[in-house]
């Protein structure tokens, strides 16, 4: 076994990386670098399994980041088409000027 | 099985009818009356099972119908009484089918006609089969529908649906104070099964007896015709004439009678009861004798004559002259079926016309109609030998025996007048010289042969003859001992001495009777009035007082207490209530609800960043709110 790293830095580091991602999605307008942003706070979230799963020595932490992997990767595809057909619809992807629901 | 069989083949008749009455035709009516003569020969069939209950219980046939109730067991049951009411409701029922074949030949509607005729019997048996409360008040209201149904047949007269109108109204009168007796008597039995209740009906207080009976009588009163619920019963003759024969005569008016007789274990045990419905009954007897004096209408002459009848009926049962009152009911059915029909093969050969000053001279010009028409009137008299003399002579006497001496009187004078009035209209319609119109010219030619229209009336006259027979012989005759079963309570009513013998009481109504007959003469039976009829009919008609004129103005009554004040109400609700308050609280709810969405719609401001941001200060706050809970605890 290497040099261990303390669990206190790994989930800094996933904090950090979360928080990333939620400003991200904040203050962007182009909904491709929004979705790049939540793909962060996904892996962050991910980071933070594989910490305490090793950190536990439980191995159902490993097992979920395949599970959220998979989600992500699902919720990517979902996400990139509704971009598509609002773009489609609108010649314009700007996430500000889609919103034709306002009340 | 024959029991269920007998109850529900007039209804199969009414759904056939109903289904396929425009295939049917002409046939429609042969069919209706072959499923009530069917329900009537399975009735003769149980004739001997039914009349020979164990002494001292009220068993006859019976058959369950409803017995997954805990506590509760609602079936059918044929005893002396209600086997009596059937073969009264499917006898007279199938002959007044068989002449309403004749009657309505012509009718566009005449399938329909004998479903609602069919659909009557069946509710009617309903009535009296039942062996509950329940059953008798699903038929009580089963009977008031196929009524309305029928006096409103000819539905395109204006005066035909507001007859039927009100006749359903005051009925349902009736219906909720009957509804109101089972609530009674269930609340103090734990029953609504007849013989439960009557069991222990000598337990109960004399209050709750009183309650449950006058409630009762209520419903009586609505269904039966009897003072201040009448009103509706002359109106009712808008209807076909064989439905004012069979609902308005026969049957379903005497349903009252029926009920208070059933009951009898309750009347054996409230004096005040027997007073109240007694009285009611004597009242009803003079007023609408009264009232048929002034009538020029055939059938409401009729109408009033079936009112005053019924009142003899409930004042017989009143009294607690149980099988007296009862008789009335079954003599009843046949003469006045019989005069129905009669003044029916009248209004048929005059196209339609129903005044009798516009008759006359009737007895050459409709000779069977005269013959039957005189027998009918001659029962309803009381004239010894005929049917209606052996019943009125045993509820008029049975008076004076239980102790009502003026109940006795108001009887004794009312037959008088029964006597005037119904030969007043026999001489003016029969007597005399023809005073047709030309308006009366065209009389219905059917297709059909003469007897299917007499032979009913035929028959129905030998009954008015010959009903009244099976009550020779006093206490030990053949009617006193079948009905015994069914009133072995009646010892309870005490019967007092009285200073005149039964045989002087019969000689002095019949003096009395005879005096009418004779004063119905003097004014329209002779040469002399006969003579220029036309012109003092009509100065009667100017004469008459208006008291009796407007009926007593009970109609005005009802009008001024209850018809105006809901009128007045539902003006008040329709003006002010219903746009005021109930569509104004729910216009100030959508105005609230709108005034509240022009704040919250602020918040759809469709920016998605907006609402991620609305996400994440909502996950921060309930971060927070957790972190600061897990440090508290």
């Amino acid at each position: 076994m290497s040099e261990t790293v303390a669990i206190a830095n790994y989930i800094g580091l996933s904090a950090v990386i979360f928080f990333i991602g939620v400003a991200g999605v904040l203050t962007r307008r182009n909904p491709l670098i929004i979705l790049m942003a939540i793909e962060l706070m996904w892996n962050a979230a991910n980071l933070a399994l594989v910490a305490f799963a090793k950190s536990w020595l439980n191995n159902a932490g490993h097992i979920f980041v395949f599970l959220v992997v998979t989600v992500a990767a699902a919720e990517a595809a979902i996400g990139l088409a509704i971009v598509v057909i609002v773009f489609r619809n609108a010649r314009n992807v700007d996430v500000d000027e889609a919103a034709s629901l306002r009340g | 099985m024959m029991l269920y069989a007998l109850w529900l083949l007039p209804l199969v008749g009414a759904l056939v009818l109903w289904t396929f009455g425009p295939q049917l035709k002409g046939l429609g009516g042969w069919v209706a009356t072959a499923f009530i003569a069917a329900s009537f020969a399975l009735t003769v069939a149980l004739f001997g099972a039914a009349s020979q209950p164990n002494p001292g219980s009220f068993d006859g046939v019976s058959a369950p119908l409803v017995t997954w109730i805990p506590g509760f067991s609602l079936g059918l049951m044929l005893d002396p009484l209600s086997l009596l009411w059937t073969l009264v409701i499917t006898g007279i029922g199938g002959l007044i089918h068989l002449y309403a074949i004749g009657y309505m030949e012509g009718d566009r509607a005449v399938a329909r006609f004998f479903a609602y005729m069919n659909f009557f019997v069946f509710a009617m048996l309903t009535l009296v089969l039942s062996d509950n409360f329940v059953g008798l008040l699903v038929g009580w209201g089963l009977v008031g529908l196929a009524s309305y149904f029928l006096i409103g047949f000819w539905f395109f007269k204006p005066s035909a649906v507001a007859a039927a109108r009100k006749a359903f109204v005051i009925n349902v009168v009736g219906d909720v104070g009957l509804m109101f007796a089972v609530f009674v008597l269930f609340k103090a039995t734990g029953s609504a099964g007849y013989w439960t209740v009557f069991e222990k009906a000598p337990t109960l207080p004399e209050s709750i007896v009183l309650l449950a009976c006058i409630c009762i009588f209520i419903g009586c009163a609505a269904k039966s015709a009897q003072v201040p619920l009448h009103t509706w019963l002359p109106d009712a003759m808008e209807g076909p004439t064989p439905v004012s024969a069979l609902i308005h005569a026969a049957t379903m008016v005497t349903a009252g009678v029926y009920l208070v007789a059933r009951c009898a274990p309750l009347w054996s045990h409230s004096a005040d009861a027997r007073e109240l419905v007694g009285t009611i009954g004597a009242i009803t007897a003079i007023a609408g004798a009264l009232l048929g004096i002034v009538q020029w209408d055939i059938k409401r002459v009729l109408a009033y004559s079936t009112m005053s009848q019924i009142g003899y009926m409930i004042m017989g049962v009143g009294v607690g002259a149980y099988s007296g009152g009862v008789l009335q009911f079954f003599t009843h059915a046949f003469f006045k079926a019989d005069l129905f029909l009669a003044a029916g093969l009248v209004i048929h050969a005059l196209g339609d016309e129903q005044d009798i000053r516009n008759m006359g001279g009737l007895r050459t010009k409709t000779p069977f109609a005269f013959w039957t028409m005189l027998i009918g009137t001659m029962s309803i008299c009381g004239i010894p030998l005929l049917a209606g003399f052996y019943s009125k002579d045993e509820v008029v006497y049975q008076t004076l025996e239980r102790g009502h001496p003026w109940m006795y009187a108001v009887a004794a004078l009312t037959a008088g007048i029964t006597a005037f009035y119904m030969f007043r209209m026999f001489f003016i319609a029969f007597f005399g010289k023809n005073r047709a119109g030309a308006g009366a010219a065209h009389a219905h030619h059917g297709s059909l042969p003469a007897w299917v229209m007499q032979l009913p009336v035929g028959l129905l006259a030998l009954g008015a003859i010959a009903s009244g027979y099976v009550s020779i012989g006093g206490d030990q005759s053949p009617w006193f001992r079948f009905l015994a079963p069914d009133f072995p309570a009646a010892d309870n009513v005490p019967i007092y001495a009285v200073p005149i013998s039964d045989g002087l009481s019969t000689v002095l109504v019949l003096a009395i009777v005879l005096v009418g007959i004779g004063l119905a003469y003097w004014r329209y039976g002779t040469a002399a009035a006969t003579a220029d009829a036309s012109a003092r009919l009509a100065r009667e008609a100017k004469s008459q007082p208006q008291i009796l004129v407007r009926g007593y103005y009970v109609d005005d009554l009802i009008g001024a207490l209850v018809v105006r004040p809901a009128q007045a109400a539902g003006g008040f609700f329709g003006r002010i209530v219903d746009p005021h308050v109930v569509d104004g609280a729910v216009r100030d709810l959508a105005w609230i609800a709108g005034v509240l969405g022009l704040f919250v719609r602020r918040l759809q401001n469709g920016l998605v960043r907006a609402y991620a941001i609305a996400l994440v200060v909502g996950v921060a706050g309930f971060l927070a709110y957790y972190a600061f809970a897990g440090v508290t605890k």
